[in-house]
């Protein structure tokens, strides 16, 4: 049962995510039949699946969903944003549920209510609809309004001590305050409010460990208006609100609550739903359909056949099943005939060729021991060199020396093919794009074609997992700040609708994704304005940006730029989150903008965080590494051309003043003794400018191993880490951030 | 900023919206006996009213705004405020 069981939370995360795609699909073409079909059969399949288990309210969710499904199937309704808007958030609980059976094998305890609600929302088509249901009679839907207290029915009942009144039933969707809402709010719009009950919804979590973003109230409320008048104010929400008409009773017996109606769909007794499952399976086969569409039925079929046979105490062998699934006549045979009797067949399995490719699960932590010892073995490869150069020139020497080419070699791919282990595609990041986008831009009026490049191409788990918030949030500013309202888009000679691009390449050693749109740009003057008015610069130093500067101060700490922080964008997650995130990562940001025209953002990313690419550097005789990240180039200065102001000194390049520190002072060596024509000078890109690092002089490049400061160490500020070189010389890698 | 701070005073002010929901959650989680005044508020977005609900800070001022005043000063314990609201702080 437990492999069932598995089988299913699996199969359940694929299902909604096909659903997911073809809802996305369906919503952009309403005439996509293939779409339609694809949806129904998600949540056909998830009915027949989850009917196997106890888990009444799921079934319940997916069969409501499958049933507006086939309406919409008939041309019976039509897609509307409103019902993808209701599909989409079943898809979300029964993703949610499908988590919460993954982690603890049960539904939450509110799961009854909440597919109330939802099951409400879908079947009810529009709110009205379904609030004249709830007024037919549902009282006692509301079991709280029995127990008032005589404070609260005295505060109530100035209409009569029988008063009809509507009572409401409001929790929101936790998440609800990403989308915008403010539940609170809408109490604001209810006629003749009577009664508001305010309450957590959950018990509160600690202070520390609560989510100021996450909404845990619920509201329980009386009103005098009537049920219709009521059911208006909460319009955007139909789908986490219960409105129903109540009689508020003189006397205090409190009528037993009823349990929620429980003649919907809740399983009938195992066999005959089992029974009807299976027929209905065989009527699957039966329906026409291209042969793509009926393969894909058949393994579906197969599937859900042999998940109910299981479950009945039938297990029967797959290959047997999916045999029988040719078309109905041959499926009802097999199970008219019954698997029962036939002893389990014991021949040989069925082709391999059927397997399904099965991806293999490893610990992160054998990935790094693995990564460790490729990183030690490259270190010991190029000791090997030097002592080849020292046998000397005889056949003995050429022989090595040809060996150690070849070993080289094998090192190489070696460390290439561990690196490629922990390569994902970026697909992962982008999934979540198509639904963020769509919900946006719905919330805020504006139409915005999101288009996705690259989604294959791969980068480290690690960075992936760095680059998910910060990519989330550009799209979100970028629909938010960037692309603007049809009405303005067309007032300036645009497209009404905007275009969203999200591009991912590889670059040399990295991973770069673009995110750009065609909306109104930056204004380089307003950022000037505005990082005066907040006193991030000085009036003179703000006229002194040049404007590709001023543009980059959307990264600085605590700026915003729209006038009104939307409560999109606005909920504490800057640019300059962004920023850091990714530098952490030891990437950089990068930004163009033409007012009027788009922005773009560009984040590069290293393709790993296991391998750093370092710059060696030499100061009083010690050997520092520099993250080529943060390289913005390498040269020689002058002496004649440093202007020092006392003990401050800066240089020139390419028309910018650009400080100077000296990487001996910043170390608390002693300054360079030696007469020198000119300074070697790294130039060293951080956030907020670039700056100079003068060192005595610039080695190689390499690509090594990063490993952390540990114990006594790990205080130690200014330093990323040690690394070693291929000739095994320890270095210390600078964290120049920290140290300027 | 809707919100100000002074030591372990919070002062709401006009509309507070979801955009202080991080820094109030900081600023009660750091501050041992908070204390906010909410006289000035005119709307209280959920978020807010739901870190003011778990922290049970004390309240110098109730609401004086009149949909708050009825519905949401009660929930932070300031009691239903005599008819027609807009009594003084206290």
């Amino acid at each position: 049962m437990s492999d069932l069981f598995d089988q299913f939370v699996v199969e359940a995360q694929e299902l909604l995510e096909m659903a997911g795609a073809a809802l996305l699909a369906l919503e952009r073409d309403p005439a996509d039949r293939a779409s339609v079909d694809e949806l129904f059969r998600a949540f056909h399949t998830l009915k027949g699946a989850s009917g196997l288990f106890d888990m009444a309210p799921f079934t319940r969710l997916v069969h409501a969903g499958e049933d507006t499904l086939s309406l919409l199937r008939d041309g019976r309704i039509a897609m509307m944003p409103d019902l993808a808007d209701r599909l989409f958030r079943a898809l979300d609980q029964c993703a949610r549920w499908v988590a919460a059976l993954e982690a603890g094998g049960a539904l939450p305890a509110d799961a009854a209510d909440a597919a109330e609600t939802l099951v409400r929302g879908l079947s009810g088509r529009a709110a009205a609809e379904g609030a004249a249901a709830a007024a037919g009679g549902q009282a006692d839907g509301f079991p709280w309004v029995t127990t008032l207290t005589g404070e609260e029915r005295a505060a109530v009942g100035e209409g009569g001590p029988t008063a009809t009144l509507t009572a409401i039933d409001y929790t929101p969707d936790p998440e609800c305050f990403f989308t915008g809402d403010d539940p609170l709010a809408l109490f604001r719009r209810v006629p003749d409010l009577r009664l508001l009950r305010i309450e957590p919804a959950e018990p509160l979590p600690p202070l520390a460990q609560m989510d100021p973003y996450r909404c845990i109230l619920r509201f329980r409320a009386l009103s005098g208006a009537a049920v219709e008048a009521v059911t208006h104010a909460f319009r955007s929400v139909p789908d986490q609100v219960r409105i129903g008409s109540v009689t508020l009773a003189p006397a205090m017996v409190p009528p037993l609550p009823v349990p929620p109606s429980a003649t919907l769909l809740l399983p009938a007794p195992q066999g005959s739903l089992a029974a009807a499952m299976l027929a209905e399976q065989a009527r699957i086969l039966d329906l026409p359909g291209s042969t793509a569409e009926c393969q894909s039925r058949r393994a579906a079929v197969a599937r859900a056949v042999a998940a109910i046979l299981t479950a009945l105490g039938r297990p029967t062998d797959r290959g047997a099943v999916a045999g029988a699934c040719g078309d109905a006549a041959a499926l009802r045979r097999f199970l008219a005939e019954g698997p029962v009797e036939k002893p389990v067949v014991a021949g040989p399995p069925p082709a391999a060729a059927s397997l399904p490719r099965r991806a293999l699960r490893v610990e992160p932590e054998r990935m790094d021991a693995l990564m460790a010892l490729v990183g030690e073995l490259s270190v010991v490869k190029g000791q090997l060199g030097p002592l080849v150069g020292r046998a000397g020139d005889g056949e003995l020497a050429r022989d090595m020396k040809a060996f150690s080419a070849r070993l080289d070699a094998l090192v190489g791919d070696l460390r290439h093919a561990a690196l490629r282990l922990r390569l994902l595609p970026l697909a992962r990041v982008f999934d979540p794009l198509p639904r963020l986008v769509r919900d946006t831009a719905r919330r805020l009026d504006k139409t915005v074609e999101l288009v996705l490049e690259g989604a294959e191409t791969e980068a480290d788990k690690d960075i992936l997992d760095v680059l998910g918030e910060p990519l989330l949030h550009l799209v979100r500013n970028a629909l938010d700040h960037g692309i603007e309202a049809p009405e303005r888009r067309t007032a300036a000679g645009k497209l009404p609708g905007g275009t969203l691009l999200v591009r991912a390449f590889q670059d040399k050693g990295g991973v770069v994704v673009e995110v750009s749109d065609d909306g109104a740009g930056i204004d380089p003057a307003a950022m000037r304005r505005a990082a005066v008015a907040k006193g991030l610069l000085e009036p003179e130093a703000a006229a002194a940006l040049a404007d590709a500067d001023a543009v980059r101060l959307v990264f600085a700490p605590g700026f915003s730029t729209a006038a009104a922080v939307s409560d999109l964008s606005g909920r504490g997650v800057g640019m300059d989150a962004v920023r850091a995130a990714v530098e952490r990562a030891g990437g950089r940001v990068e930004i163009a903008s033409a007012p009027g025209r788009g922005t773009r953002v560009r984040l590069s990313l290293p393709l790993t965080l296991s391998i750093t690419r370092v710059v060696a550097v030499e100061a009083a005789g010690s050997l520092y590494g520099i993250p080529v990240a943060l390289v913005g180039g390498v040269q020689r200065v002058a002496r004649a051309e440093i202007r020092a102001v006392k003990r401050a000194e800066s240089i020139v390049l390419r028309d910018r003043v650009v400080p100077l520190v000296r990487l001996r002072r910043l170390l608390g060596q002693p300054d360079d003794e030696r007469q020198r024509a000119a300074d070697c000078v790294v130039l060293v890109e951080l956030g907020d400018g670039p700056v100079a690092v003068a060192v005595d002089d610039v080695g190689e490049r390499a690509d090594v191993v990063l490993r952390p400061m540990t114990g006594v160490l790990r205080g130690l500020r200014g330093y990323a880490g040690t690394a070693v070189l291929g000739d095994g010389r320890l270095i210390l890698v600078l964290d120049l951030r920290e140290l300027l | 900023m809707p919100i100000r701070y002074d030591a372990d005073l919070a002062r709401f002010e006009a509309a507070c919206t979801a955009e202080d929901a991080l820094p109030l959650a900081e600023w009660l989680e750091a501050t041992a006996a908070p204390r906010v005044d909410l006289s000035a508020c005119t709307d209280l977005h959920t978020a807010l009213l739901q870190l003011l609900i778990a922290a049970k800070p004390a309240v110098t001022a109730g609401p004086e705004e009149a949909f708050l005043a009825r519905w949401v000063g009660p929930a932070l314990g300031c009691g239903i405020p005599l008819s027609p609201p807009g009594r003084g702080p206290g």
